[in-house]
């Protein structure tokens, strides 16, 4: 099965939607010109991309370099996310009363503050200071905003697990350290992938909001050829639709993961 | 090899009350020595054993492993633990690792074994507890006692020179009770140093060279095997056994 049944059912409710707006328009009397026809070439067209290429050859379209911006951005900020929902996670059950407040403040502070007001907050403040680019910026705060829940749900997975896994492992003589990354990480990550594919399915969607410092993800694109084309909805729904894939391929992939790491139970 | 000296240990419970799981608590292991701890619930026989490789901290008093105080701070918990195997009642296997994988980590990372000798070790201790075949398989796919037997093979791996066995049968169905005792003795004959907190009063009988009776945080009573079931002298020795025998 290459597409998942869930990914079927999305996209009809969807097809059903856009024939819901058709219908609305046309009973309510609105003659609306519907311009599907530019959408392929927002996509990829056949031409030329400066005066210099004399041979026009097959290229991509705004949307689909958005898109792939997005995906860079989505992916790196995952990685991230991770790596600092991992340490946030471990710090806050640290019996350090100083890192555990560390912990809980960095997540209180990120989880209580809208996503966006953080992106002009690192892009022009932080940013401007330390000359990142938009790119970087983005990234960052998209990375930061979701670590803190991340966070919390890695702190959710290691309390999961049976303290006797611990016990076991530091009566064999490993340190804490070694502990963590052998036995209970692995296996709270295990149980904690549900809820972090659902995190991360977020994630992708929140990186829209990086259009806001001018970074020409999927969503910026989209506006800018709104702006030029007038074409809304058409131009909106393929935004919607593109999203869809990425969060469809990120949902399949970790059931995918998940049958394959249930080989142990 | 041990010697424990005047152990205090409370627990708090979650609505604040005190519980004093060893009062005072002094004891002497020599090497080779089978010593056999049996009590009614809560006497603190587990809370000794968990004191003795710091899972649990106690308030004061001493412990001290072949000559070295391991209460103080400059003592490095971590090689203090490899030489004090344990066995829980729950066994602890590691899920999401093989048999055999669970028996060579703690050599590799720990140890700082070679890959072959670490293997050669785990494959003959496997041998030894009777599931050399099951090495491959993950311990969702055991039974109970062959559970245990792995732990126990994941402890000897360490080739650590005390063995604790915390209830070791009490979590286990009767018929698999007999498969894991057989490897407690077979140990106990090879001269292995163990503690044992058990129930399994044939065991003390067979192999314990000492059998220490607590209650309330404090030893009872203590004695051979002979001793114990045959002349126990305090009255709240007779009645524990009168309630188990």
């Amino acid at each position: 099965m290459v597409f998942g049944k869930r990914s079927i059912i999305t996209l009809a409710v969807l097809a059903v939607i856009i024939g819901w707006v058709y219908y609305f328009l046309t009973a309510r009397g609105i003659t609306y010109i519907w311009h599907w026809e530019q959408i392929p070439q927002l996509l990829f067209y056949h031409g030329t991309r400066t005066a210099a290429e004399t041979t026009p050859s097959l290229h991509l379209g705004v949307l689909m370099i958005g898109f792939i911006l997005t995906l860079k951005i989505s992916a790196v900020a995952i990685v991230f996310a991770i790596i600092l929902g991992t340490i946030v996670g471990i710090a806050r059950l640290s019996s350090e009363p100083i890192t555990r407040a560390i912990s809980i403040t960095f997540v209180e502070l990120i989880r209580n503050t809208p996503l966006l007001v953080q992106i002009y907050i690192i892009y022009f403040f932080v940013g401007s200071m330390l000359r990142l680019s938009a790119f970087a910026a983005g990234t960052a705060a998209l990375a930061i905003f979701e670590g803190a829940y991340v966070g919390e749900i890695v702190r959710a997975g290691i309390q999961s697990i049976h303290k006797g896994q611990m016990e076991a492992a530091r009566s064999l003589g490993m340190s804490y350290g070694k502990a963590m990354r052998h036995i209970v990480l692995p296996q709270a990550f295990k149980r904690i992938i549900p809820p972090l594919a659902g995190q991360f399915i977020s994630l992708v969607k929140d990186s829209s909001l990086v259009s806001v410092i001018a970074l020409a993800d999927l969503m910026f694109q989209g506006q800018q050829a709104v702006a030029r084309t007038y074409s809304a909805f058409e131009i909106y729904f393929t935004v919607a639709a593109l999203y869809l894939v990425m969060t469809s391929v990120l949902s399949m992939a970790t059931q995918y993961i998940e049958r394959r790491l249930a080989v142990s139970d | 090899m041990i010697r424990v000296n005047h152990l205090y240990k409370t627990f708090k419970t979650p609505n604040r009350k005190e519980v004093k799981a060893l009062v005072d608590f002094s004891a002497h292991i020599q090497k080779g020595e089978v010593v056999v701890i049996i009590g009614p619930s809560g006497s603190g026989k587990s809370t000794f054993l968990r004191c003795l490789n710091r899972l649990e901290e106690v308030d004061s008093g001493e412990i001290i492993i072949d000559g070295q105080s391991i209460l103080e701070k400059k003592a490095d918990i971590n090689k203090v633990r490899e030489e004090l195997g344990m066995v829980f009642q729950h066994f602890n296997l590691f899920p999401h690792k093989t048999v055999i994988e669970n028996v060579t980590l703690a050599q590799l990372i720990v140890r700082k074994r070679q890959k072959e000798k670490a293997m050669k070790i785990a494959r003959d201790l496997l041998e030894k507890v009777g599931i050399a075949d099951k090495e491959s398989n993950y311990p969702s796919q055991l039974s109970g006692g062959q559970q245990q037997r792995v732990a126990i093979a994941r402890a000897l791996a360490m080739q650590p020179k005390i063995m604790m066995f915390d209830e070791a049968t009490s979590a286990l169905d009767p018929e698999m009770i007999g498969e894991v005792l057989e490897v407690m003795k077979t140990l106990a004959r090879e001269g292995m140093t163990m503690l044992a907190v058990t129930h399994e009063m044939g065991f003390a009988r067979e192999v314990s060279d000492r059998v220490i009776f607590m209650d309330g945080g404090q030893i009872v009573e203590e004695g051979t095997a002979e001793h114990f079931f045959n002349n126990p002298i305090h009255d709240r020795t007779k009645l524990f056994l009168s309630q188990i025998l």
